[in-house]
């Protein structure tokens, strides 16, 4: 399993996914937080609530990382490497389980860079512009870790969405498709429903999910984030065990 | 020689309409280069897939080195396989492409380097894969089979993309195996391309396996083929035919099935046809394949 592993990470370092996924990270955070916190006005960044609509900068990470997970897993299938990861390993779960631990490792890594980074970044823009603000836009300890750790489940989650549908185009369109229109639609019409929708479960877990304004147009309902992370926790549990079964019976043509 | 390959009714079937290998038996024996020969469709690639646990068998079973390929221990150090599912990722060196794969087997970067001296690629071994050509691929794959440096090579269709030259450098490649005492079984849809290199062969068609055994006791159980050239080929074809031959005719030539060449010399010579060449002849792999694969058609 140790050698599986080495040959996983090695995967990583030797294309340029991986270095692109830090860079597309980073853009995708730092800069539009850096904007922010550096042009809007003063009084505005000391409004309440302001940290947590900057920390949500972090919220596009999980998304990127679930687009990770079904490119790492898709490109087997695609470049057709899979065949050589199951003739060195024939015994597939063992394939399957060692992907999706890394990429969950890879996943929580990644994802605890970008909140030190959006912390570090807030704390300084606010010290260079004098301006008091929580960094961690109330959340505690607990929050983080949680989030933290179902950004690395997301990872896996896209690994093992990517080893049950396998075509790479199809998979990550589909996959956005649902996450950020599907399932809001579902949302606001049907909200009891919605609430329970993998994607919104995720996003509640998260420390960087926007705080609901008081003057919302729909009402949304949302899990707690404890109760959210464990739903999180079986839905990426199931589809990792549906993942791993599918791929010791698909045949390798 | 004890079994290295062991099919026994060995069968595929893919969905409710394709049926890509019907009650295949065989053994591959230690030590000998064994060729799977037939048009494409026959069944080849299902079958090699089928002995590498790739594809899962509708019915039968197939026993690699005395296991199933899954149950064998360090499987990349006994057995290497070219497949043409297998790829490598483009943006990934060649050299890092064996990398992966040897780190995953628990094979040393040392004999990375020493398999691509091996397949003449140990100077493009940093360029990226979606740099190569079709035939460094090949050699790519190849080395990939070799990593493990093990004892039974499965090369599916390993000349696809070679030019002459690289056609040429395969067969003396696998004559190098088999003299180290390798077991080969290598796939071809071009009969010509493995005939000067394979000792036994499987000849496949349609899913079925038509015959197996050496080239020599094959073609030793078949019609041999009495080659004519004459200036009044269409006269004597139609003599032959209507004498029960067997005839195939290009201008002024005739291969001639059935007859022997001195029944073919009489013939002529009775019919005033002159002869500016007759000959026997085995038949080549090919038509090997022509004949068993026609005489099955009509069975």
């Amino acid at each position: 399993m140790i050698a599986l592993v080495r040959a996983e990470l090695l995967k990583l370092r030797s294309t340029r996914t991986a270095l692109g996924l830090f860079i597309a990270i980073l853009v995708a955070t730092l800069v539009p937080l850096t904007l922010i916190i550096a042009l809007v006005p003063r009084s505005w960044l000391e409004t309440d609530g302001v940290t947590g609509f900057l920390n949500a900068a972090s919220a596009l990470v999980p998304l990127v990382l679930l687009v990770f997970g079904i490119l790492g897993m898709t490109n087997e299938y695609r470049h057709g490497t899979i065949t050589y990861s199951y003739l060195v390993t024939p015994r597939r779960w063992q394939v399957m389980v060692v992907k999706l631990a890394v990429y969950a490792v890879v996943g929580i890594v990644t994802m605890l860079i970008a909140v030190v980074l959006v912390y570090l970044v807030i704390r300084v823009g606010g010290a260079v512009r004098g301006i008091d603000i929580d960094a961690t836009g109330g959340n505690t300890l607990g929050d983080y870790a949680r989030t933290v750790i179902v950004a690395g489940l997301i990872t896996t989650f896209g690994v093992a969405l990517g080893a049950l549908f396998r075509a790479q185009v199809i998979t990550v369109a589909g996959t956005l498709i649902w996450a950020l229109f599907v399932e809001n639609i579902i949302v606001v019409l049907k909200p009891r429903i919605g609430m329970w929708m993998p994607f919104t479960v995720f996003n509640n877990v998260s420390a960087a999910q926007v705080p609901s304004s008081d003057n919302a147009v729909v009402a949304v309902e949302q899990l707690s984030r404890s109760t959210a992370f464990l739903v999180s926790l079986v839905y990426i549990a199931l589809v990792s065990l549906l993942a791993v079964f599918i791929s010791l019976r698909r045949d390798v043509t | 020689m004890p079994a290295v390959i062991t099919a026994d009714h060995l069968t595929k079937r893919f969905g409710k309409k394709v049926l890509a290998v019907d009650d295949v038996s065989f053994t591959i024996a230690d030590g000998t280069i064994t060729g799977v020969l037939g048009p494409n469709g026959a069944g080849k690639t299902t079958t090699l897939r089928m002995i590498l646990d790739l594809v899962r068998p509708t019915a039968g079973s197939v026993t690699i080195l005395g296991s199933r390929y899954r149950d064998l221990r360090a499987p990349a150090a006994r057995v290497g396989a070219l497949l043409d599912s297998a790829g490598f990722h483009p943006g990934r060196s060649g050299r890092n492409a064996l990398r992966v794969i040897a780190t995953g087997a628990g094979v040393s970067d040392a004999r990375v380097d020493e398999t691509l001296e091996m397949v003449e690629l140990a100077k493009d071994g940093k360029r990226a894969v979606k740099g190569y050509s079709t035939g460094m691929k090949q050699r790519l794959a190849l080395a990939a089979a070799l990593l493990g440096d093990p004892e039974v090579l499965i090369l599916d269709e390993p000349a696809n993309g070679l030019d002459p030259e690289g056609m040429l450098w395969l067969r003396t490649f696998l004559r190098a195996q088999a003299a180290e005492g390798k077991t080969v079984l290598v796939s071809s849809h071009v009969l010509a391309e493995v005939e000067q290199t394979v000792d036994d062969v499987l000849i496949m068609s349609k899913g079925k396996l038509l015959a197996q055994g050496p080239i020599s006791t094959l073609t030793a159980s078949t019609q041999p083929v009495v080659r004519v050239r004459t200036p009044q080929a269409e006269k004597l074809e139609t003599a032959l035919l209507s004498a029960g031959a067997g005839v195939n005719r290009l201008n002024d030539a005739l291969a001639v099935r059935g007859p022997t060449a001195a029944e073919v010399g009489e013939l002529a010579h009775a019919q005033g046809v002159a002869l500016h060449e007759l000959l026997t002849e085995q038949p080549s792999l090919e038509e090997l394949f022509l004949q068993i694969a026609g005489t099955r058609r009509e069975q």
